[in-house]
C-alpha cells in the first residue's frame, strides 16, 4: 500500500496516464474526423462506417484510464 | 428469426397488351422484386416506355417547376386529395389550365423585376448629373459636330484644360468626381487623353429629348420604380392566392404523376420480345402462393408464374448461379419494436441475405448501455417523456430513432436509477446509516463537513424500509468489498465494482458477437469452416479472460500464482490460447494469430468506458449539487455531533433569495448535465454496438428488398380499395 508521501504522487501518474492517453487520442481522431465529415458531406449514407472510424482511436484513452485506475487501486 | 426472411425466385410470362394490367397487379401485390433484365444472346430485348408515360412526365416536370414557383415544398401542409380527383382534373387538361394562369403571373413579374433593374441603373446615372446642375438632361445629346464625354472622376476635373472645349465638373473628396465636357468630334481623344490624368471613366447617358433636371427626372424614376414595386407585390399576392388554390392539387399531381411515371419506366427493366414479356423477380418465400393466386386471378390466361427456387444461404449454392441471380434482396425479419432499430444498422450497412441481422441485438442493448451510463432516476424520466413525446409527433427516421432511443434507454435508465444505483439527480436517496438506534451520516456526507448530498439530508426524513430494502448495494452482491458505500451502488465510491461490472458486461457482449460469427459462418459453410475461420479467435477469447483472471487474482487479490484456483485458470488460460494460435495461425497466418492476442485485451477494455461515463456524469452532478446545497442555500445547525463534527441540516427557509437562486441554479446545471448525458450515454452506446458488437460478425453489403409498391401520402382512394382493374 502507499504511504501518504507517495500517494500524491500516484495521483500525478494516474493523471498522467488519463491526460495523455486522452491527447494521443485526440489527435489521432482530429484527421479520422476531419475526413469523415468531409466523406459524410459527399455521401451521407456513410455516416455509419465513418462513425467507426471516427471512433476506433478512443480506445487509447480506455487503455489510460486502465492505467490510470490500477495505479490508484493497486500501488 | 434473426436471419433475414427466406426469398424465392419467380418468372413471370404474360403477353404484351396486357402489360400495363399486369404492371398495376404487381404494384398492389407490394412483395415483388424485380431482377433487371441484362440483354444478351436469349433473343429477347428491353421493353420501351408508353407514350403515356412520356406525356405524364411532361406534365411532372410543369408540375415541378410550377411548386417551385410558387414556394410549395415539402414542408407545405395541404389537404390530403382524393385519386380520382386527381385523375379526372389531370386528363381534363387542368395541369395545362393552371400552368397558363401561374405562367402568366410569373412573366408578369419577370418583366416588372427587369423593369426595375433598368430603372435604377438610369437612375443611378442621374443621381451623379445631378451634382451638374446647371445642365438640363437634353443637352447631353443631339449634336452633330460635338462630342460629349461624360463620366466619373477620381480627382478633381477642375484644373483639366482641354483644347476648344467646356467643361463642367463637380468634386467631393468623399464621393469623387463628376465631369461632362463637350468638345470637337475631331478633339475627342485628346480629351480623352487629358481625363486620363484625373482617372475618368466613362459613364453613358439615357438620351433624352425634354428639357428637365437631373433630379426632376430622378424623382420621375422614383415614382416609376415606386409603381412597378406595386404591381409587384400585386403580382406576388396573386401567386399567393393561386398557391392557396392549386397547392393541393399540385402536390396531388406531383405524386400521382410520379407514380404513373415510375409504373411506365418498369418495362425498361424487363425483357420483352414481340408479343410478350418475362420479368425475373424476388418474392418473399411466404407469399409465393398468395403472389401466384393473385395475379392468375387478375389476369387469367394472359400470365403465367413459375418458381424457379428458394434460396438457401449457403455460399457454395448462391455461387452456383448465373451473376445477375446471385444478389438476393434483404428483407429484414423484425417485429414492430425492433424493425424501428433498422434505421441503426442501415448507418452501417444492410446485412446480407446469409448473415444474422444485429439489429435484434441493438434493440437489447443500446437502450440497455444508455440506461446504465445514465442511471439516474431524474434524468430518466425526460427522457421518456421526450421519447414518448417524439415517437408519437415525428415521422422523420433520424428523430424516431433518436426518440426510441431515448424512450427505451429511459426506462432502462429509471430501472438502474431506482434499483441499481438509488439515486435520483446525481444524488442518492440515503446518505447515512442506523448504527446502534442512531442515524449515522456517511463521513463525506455535507451533513457532516463533507461533499455529497442525499434525498434524506433534504427532504429531513427518513425513507421507509420498505423502500431501501428494494434499492442494492455492493454487499448485496456478495462483495465483501471495503468501499461499500450505503444503500445504492455508488458511481464514485464502488469504483472497482463498477470496472468489474463493466467488463464482465463486455464478456458477455462480446460473447454474444463471437456466437453470431460462428452461427453466419456454419450457415454460409459448415461447422467445420466455422471452426477453422471462427474458431481460434474464440479460443483466444476464453484464453484472454482466464488470464486477465489469474492475473488480477495475483494482482488484486495477492494469491499465489503456484497454486488453488489462479493455478487452474493459468493452466486453462495457456491451453485455450495454445489451441486459439494454432487454429489462427491455420486460417489467417502466423502473424495475424499472434495480433489478435492483444486486439482481444482491447476489446474486453473497451467497455470499462461504460463505467468510465457514468462516473464521469456523477462527478459533474456531486460538484453542482455540492455548489447549491453546500454553498447557496442555507444549513443550520442541529446541536448534535458525530465524531466531533457538529452535524448541520438543510433549512431552505433560511434565505428567500438564496432558495430562489439555489432553485434557478439547480434546474440549470443538472440540465448541463442531461444535455451531456444524451450525446456521451448515446454516442458510446451506439459505438459499442457498431464497433465491438457489430465487427465481431457482421459484414453487410447486402441489397434492400424493393419491392413494386405505390408510395402515398397526399392522395387516397375515396371510391375502392385499390385502383387495379379487376379482369
Amino acid at each position: 500500500m502507499a504511504t501518504a508521501g507517495t500517494e500524491g504522487l500516484i495521483a500525478i501518474g494516474a493523471g498522467l496516464a488519463v491526460g495523455l492517453a486522452g491527447l494521443g487520442s485526440g489527435l489521432a481522431e482530429k484527421d479520422i474526423g476531419a475526413a469523415a465529415v468531409g466523406a459524410i458531406t459527399e455521401n451521407p449514407s456513410l455516416f455509419g462506417r465513418a462513425m467507426i472510424f471516427t471512433v476506433l482511436p478512443e480506445t487509447i484513452v480506455i487503455f489510460g484510464l486502465v492505467i490510470a485506475i490500477m495505479a490508484i487501486f493497486v500501488m | 428469426m434473426l436471419l433475414p426472411e427466406s426469398m424465392s425466385r419467380i418468372v413471370i410470362v404474360g403477353t404484351k397488351s396486357r402489360m400495363e394490367d399486369a404492371i398495376n397487379a404487381f404494384y398492389s401485390e407490394k412483395s415483388i422484386h424485380i431482377i433487371d433484365h441484362t440483354t444478351g444472346d436469349d433473343g429477347l430485348s428491353i421493353g420501351t416506355t408508353t407514350e403515356a408515360t412520356s406525356k405524364a412526365s411532361e406534365r411532372l416536370i410543369k408540375v415541378r417547376s410550377m411548386e417551385k414557383e410558387l414556394g410549395i415544398n415539402k414542408h407545405t401542409k395541404t389537404a390530403d386529395i382524393a385519386v380520382e380527383e386527381v385523375q379526372s382534373r389531370i386528363s381534363a387538361g387542368d395541369v395545362e389550365g393552371v400552368e397558363d394562369e401561374v405562367l402568366k403571373t410569373v412573366d408578369a413579374r419577370n418583366d416588372l423585376t427587369q423593369k426595375i433593374t433598368e430603372l435604377n441603373s438610369k437612375k443611378n446615372t442621374f443621381e451623379l448629373l445631378k451634382r451638374l446642375n446647371e445642365l438640363t438632361l437634353d443637352q447631353y445629346s443631339g449634336y452633330k459636330s460635338l462630342a460629349v464625354l461624360v463620366g466619373t472622376t477620381t480627382d478633381d476635373a477642375s484644373s483639366v484644360s482641354i483644347e476648344d472645349a467646356e467643361v463642367f465638373s463637380s468634386f467631393d473628396k468623399k464621393e469623387g468626381g463628376v465631369v461632362a465636357v463637350f468638345v470637337k468630334k475631331e478633339n475627342k481623344e485628346k480629351a480623352f487623353a487629358a481625363l486620363a490624368d484625373v482617372g475618368f471613366t466613362e459613364i453613358q447617358v439615357p438620351a433624352c429629348t425634354e428639357k428637365v433636371a437631373a433630379n426632376e427626372a430622378c424623382a420621375k424614376i422614383d415614382a416609376e420604380i415606386e409603381a412597378a414595386n406595386a404591381e409587384i407585390e400585386k403580382c406576388n399576392q396573386t401567386l399567393e392566392e393561386l398557391k392557396e388554390k392549386y397547392m393541393s392539387f399540385l402536390k396531388g399531381c406531383d405524386e400521382e404523376l410520379a407514380i404513373v411515371v415510375e409504373k411506365g419506366s418498369v418495362p425498361l427493366r424487363i425483357a420483352v420480345s414481340k408479343y410478350s414479356y418475362v420479368i425475373d423477380a424476388w418474392v418473399p418465400t411466404k407469399k409465393m402462393d398468395s403472389v401466384k393466386a393473385n395475379l392468375e386471378r387478375k389476369l387469367g390466361d394472359d400470365i403465367y408464374v413459375e418458381f424457379q427456387e428458394t434460396r438457401g444461404r449457403k455460399v457454395e449454392e448462391t455461387e452456383a448461379q448465373e451473376p445477375r441471380f446471385q444478389n438476393v434482396p434483404v428483407k429484414q425479419n423484425n417485429g414492430r419494436i425492433v424493425c424501428e432499430y433498422e434505421y441503426a444498422t442501415s448507418l452501417v450497412s444492410v446485412p446480407k441475405y446469409n448473415e444474422i441481422d444485429p439489429t435484434f441485438l441493438i434493440a437489447i442493448f443500446l437502450p440497455l448501455f444508455f440506461g446504465f451510463m445514465v442511471g439516474d432516476m431524474g434524468y430518466a424520466i425526460p427522457f421518456i417523456i421526450l421519447g414518448a413525446y417524439g415517437l408519437k409527433k415525428t415521422k422523420h427516421k433520424d428523430w424516431r430513432a433518436i426518440a426510441l432511443v431515448l424512450f427505451f434507454g429511459g426506462i432502462w435508465a429509471f430501472i438502474f436509477g431506482l434499483f441499481f444505483y438509488g439515486e435520483m439527480l446525481g444524488m442518492h436517496f440515503v446518505g447515512g446509516e442506523w448504527e446502534a438506534g442512531t442515524w449515522v451520516w456517511h463521513e463525506n456526507h455535507v451533513a457532516v463537513g463533507g461533499t455529497t448530498v442525499s434525498w434524506d439530508w433534504i427532504l429531513g426524513a427518513q425513507f421507509p424500509s420498505w423502500f431501501t430494502d428494494a434499492i442494492c448495494s455492493v454487499g448485496a452482491w456478495g462483495q465483501e468489498d471495503p468501499n461499500t458505500f450505503g444503500v445504492g451502488v455508488g458511481k464514485l465510491e464502488d469504483v472497482a465494482f463498477l470496472l468489474k461490472l463493466s467488463v464482465y458486461i463486455g464478456v458477455i457482449h462480446l460473447l454474444i458477437g463471437l456466437v453470431c460469427a460462428l452461427v453466419n459462418v456454419t450457415k454460409q459453410h459448415g461447422v467445420k469452416e466455422a471452426i477453422l475461420e471462427k474458431g481460434g479467435i474464440v479460443f483466444v477469447f476464453f484464453g484472454i479472460i482466464f488470464l486477465c483472471l489469474a492475473l488480477t487474482d495475483m494482482m488484486f487479490s495477492k494469491l499465489e500464482l503456484t497454486g488453488g484456483t489462479p493455478l487452474i485458470e493459468l493452466v486453462l488460460a495457456i491451453v485455450c490460447l495454445v489451441i486459439g494460435i494454432v487454429l489462427n495461425a491455420k486460417a489467417e497466418g502466423g502473424m495475424q494469430a499472434i495480433m489478435s492476442l492483444p486486439e482481444v485485451i482491447g476489446w474486453i477494455l473497451s467497455y470499462t468506458r461504460l463505467a468510465a461515463i457514468t462516473m464521469s456524469k456523477a462527478g459533474m452532478a456531486l460538484a453542482f449539487n455540492y455548489i447549491i446545497f453546500g454553498m447557496i442555500m442555507t444549513t443550520k445547525a442541529t446541536g448534535n455531533f458525530q465524531d466531533g463534527v457538529e452535524i448541520v441540516a438543510f433549512d431552505p427557509m433560511g434565505g428567500v433569495i438564496m432558495l430562489i437562486v439555489g432553485i434557478l441554479l439547480f434546474c440549470f446545471l443538472h440540465l448541463v448535465v442531461w444535455t451531456l448525458g444524451i450525446l456521451s450515454a448515446g454516442l458510446h452506446a451506439l459505438r459499442l454496438q457498431f464497433v465491438e458488437l457489430m465487427m465481431r460478425f457482421y459484414e453487410g453489403g447486402g441489397e434492400a428488398f424493393a419491392p413494386l409498391s405505390e408510395v402515398r401520402k397526399k392522395t387516397f382512394f375515396s371510391k375502392n380499395a385499390n385502383n387495379i382493374k379487376e379482369v
